[in-house]
């Protein structure tokens, strides 16, 4: 199935260096226009952080009326505008709490349900598995917008409930993930454990779960960052007192006029990307090892 | 036969999936089946003084010339976006696929931008597109254009398309392993009948990976359809309150329902919106689904049952 080899491809795509040990060795020319294609291409994909930068750097009128390329000198005053204007660091608890709940609750209950997907025989399950795989098709702001207006009934809009109701949940994207993993695992293992008088609860706690840890980490990588990044539901569900980073950024930094402050904006924008780059990197070097260490693959 | 139902109970394997399936009922079935409900209803999102009123949101939609020009911009964008993206993300995916320098470098280079967060990414953006400031006015100034104000009228659409090919590595990524999956050895033997550089990528190297290709098209149309936040947030004014003034050219269909929610109040109205949605992207996905058999290729028979 198609849909399945996503999260395995992404895993290994990380690990894996390009296998081009078995091809002919190409003319230099053709490397050379490699090279002119890749170092253009960069220029498009880091050109915006750059500039984002040096906006973060200049003054109001470096930016605005005189507009020049580099700031004559660097205002790190901006970061701590960024930090000073609004409640930048309790915004970012915010998020952060919102996220660490989430991808916690997340990776557990997807464990759960693509341990049961793989290990168990049952009526039904087969039906089940496709309703699975037709739910990754249904846009989730179709699912969104109903719900704000039915939680907002039930009085569950600016509470952090709904971040935990998605949580247990579970994900069909993840249990796809942990599915494969646990699906590859020998019988044998279970089979002392069942011997020996465990249930199935701790089989999976005790024994699974553990084996699962790069599984684990990628989940809480992946779900994290998707929280730490996401608008529209907390920009929906949360007042600005007790919104997100994502959020706040977008709404405060304004000038008494109402106007955004842009060296200002982009100041706290590069500050509310650094875990996102940060963890990534973390995650990159951690995906080759204990992949390779493992040899596990999706 | 009856040993296998000993060694794994049926209450195990339902007490495991329960909370995707409780999930499912609670957070997918039940707000859809209520927001067909609400479609059918005048709601406004406060007032208790609702009343049914059949089917007649769906007639008006049929004449909203907004919402239908909406719809077809939507489709508009998406036949632009997902061609580029997918291509996008194989061209880099193949450029990468080589032996080069520092290849490490060049991959993360290429693979970051598109774990940025959106409200990040269209900050970036707004930036670089910015009429007096932004730098892309400033490098044509230089070839003698005059400062074009990209995120004001008409081109706010293409400054649309730039900002969501700028996250293309993510499909980079899963294309690379998609190629790296191909055996080496079809490669080989196809070289050594005499095909081309070419005819090896289009007649072996295409047909091997065209379920992953499949899978990205169908992901991506999904996504292109439902695109909301990114014209939301590319607007001069901030946040969500920024609906009223996004420019017509990037008024998606999605842009229209959120306006009809939370600016017109018209829950009703936007609920139908939302049903006639899924009908759009359920038919495309299927219509996707039965054209792409006569050209993807499946190496094993998709084991659906996902047992093992």
């Amino acid at each position: 199935m198609a849909v399945t080899d996503r999260p395995a491809l992404r895993e290994r795509a990380l690990v894996t260096q390009p296998s081009s040990k078995l091809r002919r060795p190409r003319s230099k020319d053709k490397q050379a226009w490699a090279y002119v294609a890749i170092l253009g291409l960069s220029v498009f994909f880091v050109g915006p952080f750059l500039w984002l930068l040096l906006a973060a750097l200049k003054t109001p009128a470096e930016w605005g009326s005189e507009p020049s390329i580099l700031p004559k000198e660097a205002q790190w005053g901006n970061f701590t505008a960024a930090l000073t204007d609004m409640d930048f660091v309790g915004y970012a608890g915010n998020s952060f709490f919102l996220a660490l709940t989430y991808s916690v609750l997340i990776t557990l209950s997807s464990a759960a349900v693509g341990f049961g997907f793989a290990r168990f025989r049952a009526p039904g399950k087969g039906a089940l598995f496709m309703i699975l795989v037709s739910t990754m098709m249904i846009p989730q702001i179709l699912t969104l917008l109903p719900t704000y207006v039915m939680f907002s009934r039930i009085g569950l809009i600016n509470t952090y409930w709904p971040w935990v109701l998605w949580g247990l949940a579970a994900s069909p994207y993840l249990v796809f993930l942990f599915r494969q993993f646990f699906a590859a695992i020998p019988r044998e293992l279970e089979d002392a454990a069942i011997v020996d008088g465990a249930g199935w609860l701790r089989i999976f706690v005790q024994i699974f779960l553990p084996l699962s840890r790069p599984v684990l980490i990628t989940s809480f990588v992946l779900s994290f960052t998707y929280m730490w990044g996401d608008y529209i539901a907390p920009a929906l569900f949360l007042d600005l007192d007790r919104t997100t980073l994502s959020v706040a950024i977008t709404a405060w930094y304004q000038d008494p006029a109402g106007n955004v402050i842009p060296t200002v904006q982009a100041a706290a924008a590069s500050l509310y990307i650094l875990p996102v780059l940060l963890i990534f990197f973390f995650a990159q070097r951690f995906f080759i090892r204990s992949t390779l260490g493992s040899g596990v693959k999706g | 036969m009856a040993r296998k139902w000993t060694r794994s109970p049926r209450w195990a394997f339902y007490s495991f999936v329960s909370p995707w399936v409780l999930g499912f009922i609670v957070l997918t079935a039940a707000p859809m089946v209520y927001g067909f409900l609400v479609s059918l209803t005048n709601f406004d999102g406060s007032s208790p003084r609702w009343r049914w009123v059949g089917l007649r949101n769906y007639s008006e939609l049929l004449h909203d010339s907004d919402a239908l020009s909406a719809l077809l911009r939507t489709l508009a964008f998406t036949a632009i976006v997902v061609p580029l993206s997918v291509g996008g993300s194989l061209f880099l995916a193949v450029l990468i696929n080589r032996r080069l320098r520092a290849v490490g470098l060049w991959r993360t280079i290429f693979f970051l931008p598109s774990v940025v967060p959106v409200v990040a990414m269209a900050i970036m953006w707004k930036l670089v597109f910015n009429r007096d400031s932004g730098v892309l006015n400033s490098v044509l100034a230089y070839g003698g254009i005059e400062p074009i104000n990209w995120l004001g009228g008409p081109t706010a659409f293409y400054a649309l398309i730039v900002l969501m090919l700028w996250g293309v590595g993510g499909g980079m990524i899963i294309m690379l392993a998609a190629l790296q999956g191909v055996p080496v050895e079809l490669e080989e033997a196809a070289t050594l009948d005499g095909a081309g550089r070419w005819t090896v990528f289009r007649h072996v190297t295409i047909p091997m990976i065209s379920p992953v290709v499949l899978f990205a098209v169908i992901t991506g149309v999904i996504g292109a359809l439902q695109v909301l936040v990114q014209p939301l947030l590319l607007t001069s004014a901030s946040g969500i309150a920024g609906v009223g003034t996004v420019p017509d050219s990037n008024r998606l269909f999605m842009v229209q329902v959120y306006q009809e929610f939370f600016l017109s109040n018209r829950f009703g109205y936007g609920s139908a919106m939302l049903w006639t949605f899924f009908v759009v992207v359920l038919g495309l996905t299927i219509l996707l689904m039965r054209f792409s058999r006569t050209f993807v290729y499946y190496e094993v028979d998709a084991d659906a049952e996902g047992g093992r």
